[in-house]
């Protein structure tokens, strides 16, 4: 009985660092107060004491017990306050949940990655894990778009990436200003340009709806087919145990049978793009 | 397992016996309505048998309204839940499905679940909108009950179907004379029992099964749906009573506790994301997702089914909404 209330009891973490990413993106560099291991693309529920809790996927590398980092968006009750968070406060975290990319099921594969936004977090997660065992994967082209490109994020993160073998970035920003120099436009127009061997690969989508919805056409036009598209789903997740049912999505509990999905596993369900 | 009958001035002594080691809820009449009450010396000889459900659905006793989810508590009491029909019965399958799945038991439901001793009831009359045989229950206890047991003729006739209602009938004989069950009361209960289902399939002859009403569902046009939804409120009374809704939200409370609180996709924002986006913004939309939920997705998920035929949300719908009519209407337009 003494662990009786574990699994909705979170781990308390302290706030190490506070990096603002744009204007409206922050991230959190956590320190668990105990080892926390999680699986790139699953997620975890954020706990302001005593204030609110909301879902985030952690854009840290998987390998990494010690730390954690979660970058998150100015767009709720609960982010607005994760924002005015600093150095020093404690947050709980509960989790990992759910089922996140199944990397092993990319070995041998070329990797297409279209991501919008505050969706790039996710993602910084699976290319941690993806460079550290590159020698797997054939390729690996991101497709990354932002509204401005102040509001691009991890910009070191991006050069770094630039510079490792078999990994390509590719940038659009809806405007762009006079110092830009990669494309402007939406996301999904990137995906003209690269070469990819669609029948050897696989496409991860993350982003906001509106751009995981247009982004998923698109592939489907270029010839992938649904099971090959990787979607991570954003839903109103709570519970993260299946059972407190906000984030049902048709017969699908996202928070346990995702957020990962296969555009194959999910078309027929509705408000997948909400 | 076994079965026996014993004089109802027995059973009482029993009864007051097994007080003494558990908390014993028992249905009793209030004037207008039927609903459990802790049994003590003051309503022992006011509990009613053979009657369908009480107001409040069995699912309360397992998930309370409210409850702090992290802290440690004592071991809960013993409790028996007597007088429990059949539709309410029905509904504990998913509730273990869902609350003691194995990837994530939750371990305050399992407490109470573990702890609680369930005496199922036959139900010997019906009420207006009792609609179990719809959905292949019948009106009397066939799973999830530790022990029934059915009053008649100034007897008690107790159905032992558990190790824990072995535990309970071995106290019981402790006080009680057992007598084998008449043929007689046999008899009776059979013919009991066929009446009532009869009473039962004619009152809805023309409702849809439960997996039909799902194919109908999923057929159906927004109109109708507009149309019944018109009246609702959303103030979520249906999935509140419901014995088969369990959605709750988690509301944080400082020392990083947190509370689980009934909650219900007909309330406003039940999905609504950060952003603002909401796919059960509009009324009826929500109105429909219950039903989307209850005949569509729970029964791709579940083993069990998530209505029961029980008639509660009916019953408690301020807006007048008959979900019943709504199905009936969904058959005739096809």
């Amino acid at each position: 009985m003494s662990n009786i209330g574990s699994i909705y009891k979170p781990l308390k973490a302290k706030v190490d660092k506070v990096i603002t990413e744009s204007p409206t993106i922050k991230t959190l560099v956590l320190i668990p107060e105990a080892d926390f291991s999680f699986k790139t693309g699953e997620f975890i529920q954020l706990t302001l004491n005593g204030y609110g809790e909301a879902p985030f996927t952690p854009s840290s590398s998987p390998l990494e017990k010690r730390r954690l980092e979660v970058t998150i968006m100015k767009a709720g009750y609960v982010t607005e306050k994760v924002h005015a968070l600093k150095a020093g406060e404690v947050v709980g975290i509960r989790g990992p949940f759910g089922r996140g990319y199944p990397v092993e099921q990319f070995y041998g594969k070329e990797i297409v990655i279209v991501s919008g936004g505050c969706g790039f977090a996710p993602i910084r997660s699976l290319l941690y894990n993806l460079m550290a065992e590159k020698e797997k994967f054939k390729k690996v082209t991101v497709c990354y778009g932002a509204k401005t490109p102040e509001e691009c994020i991890y910009k070191p993160f991006v050069d770094e990436l630039r510079k490792t073998e078999r990994f390509e970035v590719y940038r659009s920003v809806d405007n762009a200003d006079d110092k830009w120099e990669e494309k402007e436009g939406v996301v999904t127009i990137l995906l003209d340009d690269i070469k990819v061997d669609i029948k050897n690969s696989v496409a991860v989508v993350c982003g906001p709806p509106v751009m995981m919805k247009f982004g998923t056409m698109k592939l489907l036009e270029m010839g992938y087919p649904g099971s090959d598209i990787y979607l991570s789903m954003e839903k109103n997740m709570s519970c993260g145990l299946g059972k407190c049912g906000h984030c049902m999505m048709g017969k699908y509990f996202v928070c346990k049978d995702g957020p990962v999905f296969t555009y194959e596993e999910i078309k027929n369900e509705p408000d997948i793009w909400l | 397992m076994e079965s026996f009958q014993i004089a109802t001035a027995d059973w009482l002594k029993a009864l007051q016996k097994l007080n003494e080691s558990f908390i014993v809820y028992a249905p009793v009449n209030n004037g207008d309505s039927i609903d459990y009450e802790i049994v003590g010396d003051n309503n022992i000889n006011d509990i009613i048998y053979n009657t369908p459900k009480p107001v409040t659905p069995l699912k309360t006793f397992f998930l309370p309204v409210k409850e702090n989810v992290v802290i440690n508590k004592k071991i809960h009491n013993k409790n028996i839940i007597m007088g429990i029909p059949s539709c309410d019965l029905a509904g504990v399958s998913l509730l273990d499905e869902i609350y003691l799945d194995k990837d994530f038991i939750d371990p305050y439901y399992r407490n109470v679940r573990e702890n609680s001793i369930l005496i199922g009831t036959d139900c010997f009359t019906t009420q207006e909108h009792c609609h179990c045989t719809a959905y292949g229950i019948n009106p009397y206890p066939e799973k999830n009950n530790d022990l029934s047991l059915i009053s008649l003729n100034g007897s008690i006739l107790i159905f032992v179907n558990t190790d824990k209602g072995i535990e309970i009938a071995a106290r019981i004989k402790e006080v009680a004379t057992v007598h084998e069950i008449s043929s007689e009361n046999i008899k009776a209960v059979q013919t009991k029992r066929e009446a009532v289902k009869k009473e039962l399939k004619k009152s809805y002859k023309n409702l849809p099964d439960y997996k039909e009403t799902g194919k109908l569902i999923i057929k159906s046009k927004d109109a109708i749906w507009e149309k019944y939804a018109k009246t609702c409120v959303s103030c979520g009374a249906c999935a509140t009573i419901c014995p088969t809704c369990t959605c709750f939200l988690l509301i944080d409370r400082p020392d990083f506790e947190k509370v689980r609180q009934l909650d219900a996709c007909q309330y406003p924002g039940f999905e609504r994301i950060a952003a603002g986006e909401d796919p059960l913004g509009r009324k009826y939309v929500r109105f429909r997702n219950r039903y989307l939920c209850k005949y569509v997705w729970k029964p791709e998920k579940f083993e069990s089914i998530a209505c029961t035929g029980c008639g509660r949300c009916i019953e408690s719908c301020i807006g007048s909404i008959n979900k019943n009519e709504l199905f009936t209407e969904l058959v005739n337009k096809k």
